[in-house]
């Protein structure tokens, strides 16, 4: 085991070259927006943008800037062996400094969607399995065929105008901008209850179908029936027997979906509640069209995505006796 | 100021304005433009003075979308950064709220002298204004000199200072010196010399002392202590924006080491009092009744934003107007008073590219002109409340605009209908040599608009005019900051037309809505605003001349007559006048900055 985690580990670093190369292509080759003369502002003359360009390397040679960002991503910060490159747009300051600073929130948003979507999808999803066609099946069903439709950023705003504290038809929780507002790990959970349930119910509800479907298929499997012929507890065959066969695969789904999480509904949900997190930060960085930081927050999403990968097959390997390294 | 890109322009609904300032309070200098130049209606009427039973403290909440662009003044440009600015700093000269036609002393103790060539401008700088800790120390004219040499730093970058005072003596030469080594320290302007503590000498080579002065009202005034700020400007870029001192009555929060502990980009600024301000000691003018201040950033959603401040308490809005559907409802009587509008003093045009054929053809331009519906263009912005249709370019409240014929514009046939008229568009094609009045041969133009609405729905609707002249479009949309610097900004990639361009004044001056925009001497290779690529010699010349009309007057004409000189020649087809619509909470005793169009956080008050 020890060895797959160090070999996967080394994978990771030459996944993470490849996608800054792949980063640094598209804000690089492709036509965006040029940071020289955004730098620059209103008014500058074409010296002052030259000069800029000049002075901050931006007329080099595409390697020698893909060298020279590697380097700055690589260069140590407070004790650490890495800074994720630097933002010209805030004062040089380490890109890692921003995402640690912008971390909490997001992983404090991730981890309790993950929470709730998985405890929402778990017993909808075996429920509707064991009552295959009754009304609770199909109302579950297309209740998450709903949910499944609805986009995160209309649902953020549909939960916010009727349930926010401020501008809420009924006025229940927290709004836009809270989560900032708040003191302390209690004050800043609760701020983050709309924001959770928009963001988990998506999810949620693929997880459930996808669970339903698993969970009727290991049902049917012949060491349910004998589970069942031996005397088992009909409870212990549902969820020593078939769940945990169901929810195998499911973990490797969650795996993937994290990463699209962070990549996706993670930051249309930090935009509609405004939770400072690195979604946000990737919209400001947008917006400023600050390359660098964008790199920089997408070269850590990709570490993120990877490590995740990483512990959801050593936890698939704890579920599922077959599974060796 | 903020200016053409979506950051730059203020987007969104705006509301249409017109002041009836006397009913205000007795801030303004009767240079405000009037209800009938802008149809603002009086309940709308922005505030320029506090109330006279303001209460004294409190915090006020700023939200706003997005974040100012640079703390360091002296690379801010952003109208939005303003609102940080004029609340925390000094600069020589400042703008009372009510104020349109010029300047007030503010650092400077008392109004500039000019010599009588006109080529020398001093200031005296008043005594008892002190740095916020952990500078201390009172402000002197070298720190004022720093602050504008170090702007010349790449790694600072102010635009402001080669336009605005390319005729400082020997500016150019200390430009390159600093290109050449940007983190060797700023450079020396033999130019501006601090002859004392208290007296700052600005030389020039041209008389163009009254666009320096203009000038010098925006933050690149605001003074920077060398002796603390140097180790800061020797980094590319430089980090002087994390360890700002102030000098206004307002700081933002800062750590022993003077690191804006307050300041998170995208996320926060909190500003307290500065502990060293003393409004009596140092003379200034804002009256600063709050006790802090809180800009909460990353209200992405307008209209919820919107109502938070209306139906909330102690909140105003920063970058951003609400949307039309927040302005019909608080129009409709829902928040009385608490929604006020006032002109940006800016515009919005379509730009055709008079270099490239279809477009080098003066009739080919006024028959575009003529066959372009300016009410549904201005409607695509938001309505009749957002502005009143344009007819030329420098807007109401900027000097010049009456001379220029006002809301009524110069009388131009190609103008004279704001919703097209395809008779008078079809006779100018004709006179272009287009026989049938419509383009039927080689017709083919390209249009690169930005992506995002409602610019795109703006191009839509030009798009529409041009095609009913028979041209054959072929429109491309793209991101806003791509479309400036790699399109419209470049006169080499320049399409036919870019439909989604406007302008903010830097200052009330014609000039800072004329100059950069249609001077062809303003015509450059990477960092263009001339987007029209207008070179007509006889404009040019007038330009070049009205820079040293020093009588105000005269020089409002002045620039009226060029206005009028450029829209004869229809570079590009106006459509609006943009007004900037303000929210604030009910408890809010909010006072309008008219040169910022915005809440001025100095003025500002709570109330009950």
């Amino acid at each position: 085991m020890i060895g797959y985690v160090v070999w996967r580990l080394l994978g990771a670093v030459a996944l993470l070259v490849v996608v800054s190369a792949l980063v640094f292509a598209i804000f690089n080759v492709l036509p965006a927006a040029d940071p020289a003369t955004l730098r620059a502002g209103k008014s500058a003359t074409p010296e002052q943008v030259e000069a800029i360009r000049e002075s901050l390397g931006l007329d080099d040679p595409l390697l020698v800037r893909f060298g020279r960002y590697m380097a700055g991503v690589f260069t140590p910060f407070e004790g650490g062996p890495l800074n994720l490159g630097t933002s010209i747009f805030q004062n040089n300051e380490p890109v890692l400094a921003i995402v640690a600073d912008r971390l909490p929130a997001t992983a404090f948003l991730v981890a309790g969607a993950v929470v709730l979507w998985i405890g929402i999808a778990v017993p909808v999803g075996v429920a509707s399995a064991l009552r295959r066609r009754s009304a609770l099946d199909r109302a579950t069903m297309i209740t998450t065929l709903a949910f499944v439709s609805a986009p995160v950023f209309w649902l953020g705003l549909v939960a916010l105008y009727l349930f926010a504290d401020d501008v809420g038809l009924i006025s229940v929780f927290p709004g836009v901008g809270a989560y900032d507002e708040a003191d302390g790990l209690l004050a800043k959970a609760w701020t983050l209850v709309l924001p959770w349930t928009v963001l988990a119910l998506g999810t949620a509800a693929i997880y459930a179908r996808y669970i339903r479907a698993e969970m009727i298929g290991a049902m049917e499997e012949d060491y349910v029936r004998t589970a069942r012929a031996k005397g088992v507890p009909e409870r212990r065959v549902v969820l020593n027997h078939a769940l945990r066969s169901a929810i195998t695969p499911v973990v490797t789904l969650l795996g993937l979906d994290l990463g699209l999480l962070l990549a996706g509904n993670a930051i249309l949900t930090e935009s509609v509640f405004n939770v400072p997190g690195i979604g946000r930060e990737v919209v400001t960085a947008i917006d400023r069209s600050d390359y660098e930081l964008i790199q920089g927050i997408v070269l850590f999403g990709a570490f993120f995505i990877v490590i995740a990968n990483l512990i959801v097959d050593v936890v698939y390997a704890y579920l599922d006796p077959r599974v060796r390294f | 100021m903020r200016s053409m890109a979506s950051r730059r322009l203020v987007c969104g609904a705006l509301l249409a304005s017109a002041l009836a300032l006397g009913a205000c309070g007795g801030d303004d200098d009767g240079s405000a433009p009037s209800a009938g130049d802008t149809g603002i209606p009086e309940e709308f009427a922005a505030p320029t003075a506090p109330p006279d039973d303001v209460r004294a403290g409190g915090e006020l909440t700023v939200l706003a979308t997005g974040d100012v662009d640079f703390m360091d003044p002296g690379a801010a440009w952003y109208q939005f950064t303003y609102m940080v600015t004029t609340a925390a700093h000094r600069t020589l000269l400042a703008w009372r709220p009510g104020s349109t036609k010029a300047p007030s002393p503010d650092l400077a103790s008392g109004e500039p002298e000019v010599s009588d060539d006109g080529l020398e401008v001093t200031f005296e700088i008043r005594e008892g204004v002190r740095f916020s800790p952990p500078v201390d120390r009172e402000v002197t004219a070298a720190d004022v000199e720093y602050a504008i040499e170090r702007g010349l730093l790449p790694g600072v970058a102010n635009g402001y200072i080669p336009t605005y005072l390319a005729d400082v003596t020997g500016l150019e030469e200390a430009a390159e010196e600093a290109a050449d080594d940007p983190t060797g320290g700023a450079p020396d302007v033999p130019g501006i010399t601090a002859t004392d503590d208290r007296t700052l000498v600005i030389e020039l080579d041209r008389p163009t002392a009254a666009t320096v002065i203009q000038a010098l009202s925006l933050p690149i005034s605001a003074p920077v202590p060398e002796d603390y700020a140097a180790r800061h400007d020797a980094e590319n870029p430089s980090t002087y924006g994390n360890h700002v001192a102030f000098t206004g009555p307002y700081m933002v929060e800062a750590d022993e080491d003077g690191e804006l502990a307050g300041y998170t980009p995208g996320r926060e600024i909190r500003m307290v009092r500065n502990p060293n301000w003393d409004r009596e000691a140092s003379g200034d003018f804002r009256p600063a009744h709050l006790d802090s201040i809180r800009i909460a950033e990353g209200f992405d959603d307008t209209g919820s934003a919107s109502r938070r401040i209306l139906e909330g308490s102690a909140q105003v809005n920063g970058d951003f107007s609400p949307p039309p559907t927040v302005i019909r409802d608080a129009a409709s009587g829902g928040a009385e008073g608490q929604m006020v509008a006032s002109p940006s003093g800016g515009n919005r045009y379509i730009a055709l590219n008079t270099q490239e054929p279809p477009f080098d053809d003066v009739d080919v331009r006024r028959a575009v002109l003529a066959a372009s519906n300016r009410t549904a263009l201005r409607n695509t912005r938001g309505g009749e409340l957002i502005g009143p249709v344009a007819n030329h370019f420098i807007p109401p409240g900027i000097p010049g605009f009456e001379a220029a014929g006002g809301v009524d514009g110069a009388g131009l046939d190609f103008l004279a209908d704001p919703e097209g008229d395809i008779e008078v568009a079809a006779s100018y094609m004709r006179a272009a040599g287009y026989e049938s009045g419509r383009c039927e041969d080689d017709c083919e133009v390209t249009v690169i608009g930005e992506s995002a609405s409602p610019a795109s729905e703006t191009t839509e609707v030009f798009v529409d005019g041009l095609e009913s002249l028979g041209f054959e479009v072929q429109s491309r949309d793209v991101a806003r900051d791509v479309l400036y610097t790699r399109f419209c900004n470049v006169p080499e990639q320049m399409p036919h037309v870019c439909p989604s361009v406007g302008w903010l004044k830097d200052f009330n001056d014609g000039l800072s809505i004329l100059q950069p925009t249609f001077d062809g001497g303003a015509i450059n290779d990477a960092a263009n605003a001339n987007w029209p690529l207008l070179d007509v010699r006889e404009i040019n010349e007038a330009i070049a001349a009205a820079e040293l009309v020093e009588d105000p007057d005269e020089r409002a004409e002045r620039w009226g007559e060029i206005d009028t000189m450029i829209t004869e020649r229809a570079p590009a087809v106006p459509y609006v006048w943009d007004n900037q619509v303000n929210l604030r909470s009910a408890d809010v005793a909010g006072v309008i900055n008219l040169f910022n169009a915005n809440w001025d956080l100095a003025f500002t008050s709570l109330s009950g």
